[in-house]
């Protein structure tokens, strides 16, 4: 089980991460903006990040450059979620150092096993 | 900010302030306000109050009784959903006259029905109405068939159009002549005579679910949809519009309600006016009626806008080319297109610019506000989304997705009762909205309010398989409603698993 930081906009979709995640046994924390997001990533040091893209104050893209460029929390895997196109997100995604990117709509499957599969990286 | 008194108006309306409301309406419209439109009623108070952030009902009763514009806007709000025979008589008359007449002109002769559909009957006042137009009108005695469709989706409403037991109220207003020729006495009021009740079918349809059954897509020569501008927003109007657009015969009409414009809606009718009534006609392929002295086009429609009270204010005529393509002179509804695409390509700023200049064009274009909104929110600046969707409110209080904006703006800013408000008041406008039932149902678990929160997830689901498409589905972020389904019923789960444990 795992501590995982979901970051999205929408307290409505964030409600339906949060349950696909915790139903594969993790425990979630929340944040709806960039700016709570990098609060919330430096104080609680979650053992992964789930990001949204579109963000208020501080997109997820500047969110993930600002923790992948800090000694600190660069070892935090992060997996973008983004409504944009497959090769725009994954251009721009690679770019910020995300250690993966999910397109929307996310089947909730998918989301587990990409969880899963960075958080196995992160501890081998 | 808005609202220092909006808690102490939202409670409830008592019997004393509910009857002081409804006669001093009655006295100045004589619009009779039964006791069961008392929560309607209150809801309308609220968004008016709200307005001016009054703190009692009190305080709005001396605003409404010593202003008279503030007394017509609130009746814009109480009229809403009030219905009557021959509501805006004028329609009936321009039916009966002249459109009747027009299209039995070139109705092809093998055809001996005549169709109506009165799309959001309600109590059933309006498709008896029409019932009674169509036999006045003398078509039955020209060899036709006269059929009147009545649907909504408010099945106790059809059941009262079914039973089609009337108060005295309901006919003290209409010509004695009228009453004597269509209305029985019966016990318990009046009743349509039988003639016209056989001529009425009533049956539920939710316009904005789609496809819409085969039998309801064709042959109409006549819809009326009176307030679809109203209840919709705009996006869900063009559907609807464009799905009446294809139900009808060439030639047949569409009624709208008497302050209702198509303009930025559809551009495929041709808009009429008769004896100062707009309409909308689906044009024929070839103009038949050349000489007709029904006068359609652009310099009717420049009437509409002038003469009749409309809601938005259209600047380029739909038929005329536009000369200059280049984009600073695209036409409003082009640059709503284009606000609409930049949020859903992450371009809030650009959204919220593209926005202001459709306002400039058109300062009552309530999807533009909402537009704006949206853009605000997603830039984090939530003072600014509330106000955009407090002005989109004002322009069309009926506007579901901007009270649900409202209630997710207060979530974010973790102002739960505030937000709670607001869900609620979304689902007052549609029942059907799945994602204002789930936010309710997560904020009342969250405040262990387990009761609330079943009711609501169990409201959620009902919602989402009575209206799997509703206008809520733009707010899933491309997420599946089964994926809510399924986060409802686990919110049900956790509800029972706290509830057996504690």
């Amino acid at each position: 089980m795992a501590r995982i930081l979901a970051v999205d906009d929408s307290p409505t979709i964030l409600e339906m991460i949060k349950a696909i995640l915790e139903s594969g046994g993790h425990d979630v924390i929340t944040a709806v903006d960039g700016a709570a997001a990098l609060e919330s990533a430096r104080a609680e040091s979650p053992d992964l990040i789930l990001l949204d893209v579109m963000l208020p104050k501080l997109d997820g893209y500047r969110v993930c450059r600002l923790l992948k460029f800090d000694q600190n929390y660069k070892s935090i895997p992060i997996i973008m979620l983004t409504a944009k196109t497959e090769e725009q997100a994954m251009a721009t995604g690679i770019r910020t150092g995300a250690n993966q990117y999910l397109t929307k709509p996310v089947e909730p499957d998918t989301l587990l096993t990409a969880v899963a599969t960075e958080l196995d990286k992160a501890q081998g | 900010m808005t609202a220092p008194g909006f808690e102490t108006l939202a409670k409830n309306l008592s019997a004393e302030e509910f009857e002081r409301f409804r006669d001093w309406i009655h006295r100045h419209s004589g619009i009779w306000l039964e006791d069961s439109k008392s929560d309607s009623l209150r809801i309308s108070l609220v968004t008016r109050a709200t307005r001016f952030g009054l703190a009692s009902y009190d305080d709005y009763y001396q605003m409404l009784t010593t202003d008279e514009v503030e007394f017509r806007e609130l009746m814009n709000l109480v009229t809403i959903n009030e219905t009557s025979f021959y509501r805006f008589p004028a329609q009936f008359t321009a039916l009966r006259d002249q459109i009747i007449p027009e299209i039995l002109e070139s109705k092809p002769k093998a055809s001996h029905a005549f169709r109506a559909w009165s799309a959001g009957c309600s109590t059933g006042e309006e498709p008896y109405t029409i019932a009674m137009t169509l036999l006045d009108s003398g078509l039955e005695g020209l060899g036709y068939r006269p059929e009147v469709l009545g649907t909504d989706v408010s099945t106790a409403a059809l059941d009262r159009a079914r039973d089609a037991v009337y108060p005295r109220r309901a006919v003290e207003n209409l010509e004695q002549n009228v009453v004597s020729r269509h209305f029985d006495r019966i016990q318990g009021g009046w009743r349509p005579t039988k003639r016209v009740l056989d001529m009425v079918d009533l049956s539920y349809h939710n316009l904005i679910k789609e496809p819409y059954p085969l039998a309801l897509m064709a042959n109409w020569d006549l819809i009326f949809c009176r307030n679809v501008t109203i209840y919709f927003r705009v996006e869900s109007t063009r559907r609807v519009v464009h799905n009446f657009f294809e139900s009808l015969n060439p030639g047949g009409y569409l009624f709208v309600g008497h302050s209702e414009t198509l303009t930025n809606i559809s551009e495929e009718f041709e808009s009429v006016e008769v004896g100062g009534v707009f309409l909308y006609r689906k044009p024929r392929p070839q103009r038949l009626f050349a000489g007709s002295t029904l006068r359609s086009s652009a310099e009717s429609r420049a009437r509409v806008s002038s003469a009749a009270p409309s809601r938005s204010r259209p600047t380029v005529p739909a038929e005329e080319p536009v000369a200059d393509p280049s984009p600073d002179t695209r036409p409003p509804a082009e640059l709503l297109a284009a606000a609409h695409e930049a949020l859903e390509l992450g371009e809030p700023f650009e959204a919220i610019a593209l926005a202001a200049r459709v306002i400039e064009a058109e300062p009552e274009n309530a999807d533009a506000f909402l537009v704006a909104a949206f853009g605000h929110a997603d830039t984090g600046d939530f003072e600014a989304a509330a106000a955009e969707a407090n002005r989109a409110l004002e322009l069309d209080p009926l506007q579901a997705t901007a009270r649900f904006i409202l209630g997710v703006i207060y979530l974010r800013k973790d102002e739960r009762a505030r937000a709670i408000e607001e869900f609620k008041r979304t689902i007052y406008i549609d029942r059907d909205f799945a994602v204002a039932h789930f936010n309710l149902g997560n904020i009342y678990r969250q405040q262990g309010d387990i009761d609330n929160a079943l009711r609501s997830y169990d409201n959620a689901l009902r919602a989402l398989a009575s209206a799997p498409d509703g206008d809520w589905k733009a707010f899933m972020g491309g997420f599946t409603p089964e994926l809510l389904a399924q986060t409802c019923e686990r919110g049900i789960a956790e509800c029972k698993k706290g509830r057996t444990n504690g």
